[in-house]
């Protein structure tokens, strides 16, 4: 019985030291200086990503018929902006990037190349339309409101890691580009099925999932799609970029869901996901202006 | 009472309250309803005849498409069938998820979803089991294990019906995998689902769905579907367009404005860059690779031979060249057909399932040597209650065909029956004999009615097209017949075609209803196209040149082995081409 109470003593005196060093330092000395998004991104998104256009096809591999607003959830206000849709005025008026702008690039086929500007931007670079998005990482760089004058079509964009992943580096797995080693303490199992049992075979496991959060506001107007869907300045945008575990034939896949959000012309928040295959190189990577091609009828 | 379980909780809570918060795994618990922003017309209303755009079809499955009907829903089997994993969180949908936990330890069982669309009921394990094995039922929502990425949950699903990708005719066959991705944020769930198909798709089929948490609940969680008879007809004519006949194929495009060559789908079409008209992309082929059964423990390897439950008193004995099925019960061992291989194995096996009961009857389903090989040596390790070797049972045009064939008196069925049907109760249950002549004169249906089992024998196959062999009496009309027979007796549980009578083929796995008349279907609609071409006096080679069985050779056909594809085409056309 008396050893029994000197272990519990023991114990007690250990995890009371524990929890003041834990304490102390939170409490004391300069808070650290944060860490770059580079080196605690749970997984890497550099690459060049070609859309897969399963999805919307009608709506996105070609000019839908003016007026066609299928499945967006218009008001009232948005139909009838989408009947006064012109694409020969957008072009005189010098906004023939509207349906490349922040609510309607995601949507448009193309390749996307994905690179770090530097530590905490990442670099987005679009083909169709030759558009750059920059995400922005660094909570210091968000600029004070910009006068509507000089929004840019791509607005800016704030980002943030999410997840369980985060702050232990990318996977660091052939079959990944990048670094960092697998984490059997990942909650969650960690994608070594830990908690939820052994994997089927051939699936690989070197996602421990997370997520890119980016919030993008600042923006011009422009078009969920080609034929002039609208979405206002006034709308909220937020994505969720997520590179997914590869597919057991080996494929890479990268899927941003797109929340839009518009008390203008939307009744609803505006849902959809876009999902893009990782390709072996940019050689396909091929800059086009904005142009979009006239509805068949 | 002693105090060291005391000091234990008390370090343990310490040392608890001492550590940094854990990260829970995301929890999908909830009422779930679809939000339809992308697809919307084809996803809620339906999709219109004619549009496969977005999606990899090959050849085959263009042609399966090009040639369904919408009358084919007005077929009784197909009116109340659930539409399968691959598709049915495209369509209109609500699910209830909950948690199956260990209660010792909280760990993660099982995610179990209820799909309120069809009364679906889908269980994703997460407790490490393996995949059934390949003689395994298939079912519309698959059987899934789950795993975890983090916070990301990846569902791997095998073993799902033949269906659709979209419910007008573009076809996903029962040997589509189809691998899952379920994301949170919030109330929002983003699903993606990875389908791979090697008979109809050319790569995989990737989509993505949003589901958003149901606050306040919502009803419509039943599905009331009845048969009815839409349409006055013959119960197994089986609607579908012949070969360049679909009149349909082209009001989708015209109507939406679209270029005809992007609605008929196609890996191409999926590409950015890609035109009508416009020369090929250089691409960037995706492998059409998945998940593969066969690296699962449960497969059969070879030179194995398994017995599994199938319901009732009925076992199903796989790995002896064909499948054999056995009754068991207080009255001893009935054994159906006896194999072509491996006979030793199968008798230890049926031992094994038999405790000590004597194998009293063999009943062979057919006189090929394929499901009698093993006849003598398994009635001479039987006994019927007389004494004698296990008694062989068969069609009189069986026995008559194995005496031509020389084989051995003591291989050989005496106890034979004439009449259409034959019946005896065997171990509680009826036992009934229908006589077909099928694929040959000598088929026999066996069901067990208590057991609701029928052992289909060479009329039915889910590996191969039937193995019509005219020279010993087979023909196409009565394979078609006795596969509609199956159908009049099967009768699927609750109010879908799924379980309930379960079907034993000749060859290959389990099935149920819904597999059968998805195989009379192909069975009904091939001889349809061969018949038509006949009347328009098509040679032999140019009815093989027409290939009227293309959207089924990656499911069923061959091009070596003992019956090929072009066995079956000249089969048919024969028979059809006779006076």
């Amino acid at each position: 019985m008396k050893s029994a109470f000197g272990v519990f003593g023991a114990t007690c005196a250990l995890a009371v030291l524990l929890c003041i060093g834990v304490a102390a330092q939170r409490r004391g000395g300069p808070p650290p200086a944060p860490r770059p998004a580079r080196q605690i991104a749970p997984f890497d998104l550099a690459g060049t990503w070609v859309s897969i256009v399963t999805e919307d096809w009608r709506w996105r591999m070609i000019t839908a018929p003016k007026g066609d607003t299928s499945s967006v959830p218009v008001n009232d206000a948005g139909r009838q902006a989408a009947m006064q849709w012109d694409a020969a005025a957008d072009v005189a008026a010098g906004n023939q990037c509207k349906a490349f702008g922040i609510g309607g690039i995601m949507r448009q086929p193309g390749r996307l190349r994905i690179t770090w500007q530097d530590d905490n931007t990442l670099k987005l670079e679009f083909d169709a339309g030759t558009q750059t998005r920059l995400l922005h990482f660094d909570r210091a760089a968000v600029p004070p409101a910009v006068p509507p004058a000089d929004r840019t079509w791509q607005g800016f964009s704030s980002a943030l890691w999410e997840g369980p992943g985060v702050g232990r580096g990318p996977a660091d797995d052939p079959r990944v580009a990048g670094g960092g080693l697998l984490d059997r303490g990942v909650p969650g199992g960690g994608g070594q099925g830990l908690r939820g049992g052994p994997p089927p075979r051939g699936i690989a496991q070197i996602n421990r999932g997370g997520s890119l959060k980016v919030t993008t506001t600042q923006f011009r107007e422009g078009y969920l799609r080609k034929n002039g869907v609208p979405y206002s300045e006034s709308a909220t945008m937020t994505e969720y970029f997520h590179r997914l575990p590869p597919h057991p034939n080996g494929d890479q896949w990268l899927h941003v869901v797109t929340i839009v959000d518009d008390p203008r012309y939307l009744r609803e928040p505006f849902y959809t996901s876009t999902d893009f295959r990782l390709e072996a190189n940019d050689a396909q990577f091929n800059p086009t202006p904005c142009q979009t091609a006239p509805p068949l009828r | 009472m002693s105090r060291t379980p005391f000091v234990g909780f008390v370090v343990a809570a310490i040392v608890l309250a001492a550590a940094a918060p854990a990260s829970a795994q995301v929890s999908f618990v909830g009422d779930w309803a679809g939000r339809y922003h992308e697809d919307q017309p084809d996803r809620v209303p339906g999709q219109e005849p004619g549009d496969f755009s977005g999606i990899p079809l090959n050849e085959a499955g263009r042609f399966y498409a090009d040639s369904w009907s919408a009358d084919w829903y007005s077929v009784l089997e197909h009116q109340c069938a659930p539409y399968t994993l691959p598709y049915i969180f495209v369509g209109p949908n609500q699910f209830r998820i909950s948690e199956e936990r260990n209660p010792d330890t909280q760990e993660l069982l099982a995610i179990h979803m209820y799909l309120g669309t069809f009364q679906l009921h889908r269980t994703i394990w997460m407790d490490g089991r393996p995949h059934p094995p390949d003689y395994a039922p298939h079912t519309f929502i698959g059987f899934s294990t789950g795993e975890w990425n983090g916070d990301l949950l990846t569902i791997t699903t095998t073993h799902i019906k033949a269906g659709f990708f979209r419910r007008t005719g573009v076809p996903e066959s029962d040997r589509t995998t189809v691998v899952e991705h379920w994301m949170r944020h919030g109330t929002l769930l983003s699903q993606v689902t990875i389908a791979t198909d090697p008979v109809y798709l050319s790569e995989p089929y990737i989509r993505s769905q949003e589901f958003v948490l149901m606050e306040r609940g919502n009803q419509n969680w039943l599905y009331n579907c009845e048969y009815v008879t839409e349409v006055a007809r013959d119960r197994t004519v089986v609607p579908h367009f012949l070969p360049g006949e679909n009149p349909f194929l082209r009001e989708f495009a015209a109507k939406h404005a679209m270029p005809q060559e992007g609605v008929r789908g196609g890996a191409e079409t999926l590409l950015p860059g890609w035109k009508p008209g416009a020369p090929p992309l250089p691409l960037v082929a995706a492998k059409n690779g998945g998940f593969k059964p066969e690296e699962q423990e449960s497969h059969l390897q070879p030179g194995d031979v398994r017995a599994v439950h199938v319901q009732g008193h009925v076992y199903l004995v796989v790995g002896a060249g064909t499948n054999i099925a056995v009754q068991v019960g207080e009255d001893g061992v009935i054994v159906v057909d006896t194999g072509a291989t491996a006979t030793d194995k199968a008798l230890a096996v049926i031992r094994e399932l038999a405790k000590g009961k004597e194998i009293r009857w063999i009943v062979n389903t057919s006189f090929r040597p394929d499901h009698t090989a093993g006849n003598e040596a398994f009635s001479s390790a039987g006994r019927t209650v007389n004494g004698n070797p296990a008694a062989i049972v068969a069609h009189e045009n069986a026995a008559a065909r194995m005496a031509q064939g020389k084989v051995p008196d003591s291989a050989r069925p005496f106890n034979t029956y004439f009449e259409e049907t034959r019946d005896f109760p065997f171990n509680g249950e009826p036992v009934v004999l229908y006589h077909h002549a099928a694929v040959t004169d000598t088929d026999t249906l066996v069901m067990f009615r208590r057991s609701d089992v029928i052992v289909a024998g060479e009329a039915y196959s889910t590996v191969s097209y039937p193995m019509i062999d005219l020279a010993n009496g087979g023909s196409t009309r009565g394979t078609i017949d006795a596969l509609n027979r199956i159908l009049l007796l099967a009768i699927p549980s609750k109010n879908f075609e799924e379980g309930g009578t379960y079907v034993i083929p000749g060859r290959g796995r389990i099935s149920d209803e819904h597999d059968v008349a998805m195989y009379r279907d192909m069975v009904t609609i091939i001889r349809d196209r061969i018949k038509a071409l006949i009347a328009k006096k098509k040679s032999l080679a140019e009815v093989l040149a027409a290939r009227p069985t293309l959207d089924y050779d990656g499911r069923y056909g061959a091009e070596t082995g003992a019956w090929t594809t072009k066995m079956f085409i000249e089969a048919v056309y024969q028979d059809l081409s006779k006076p």
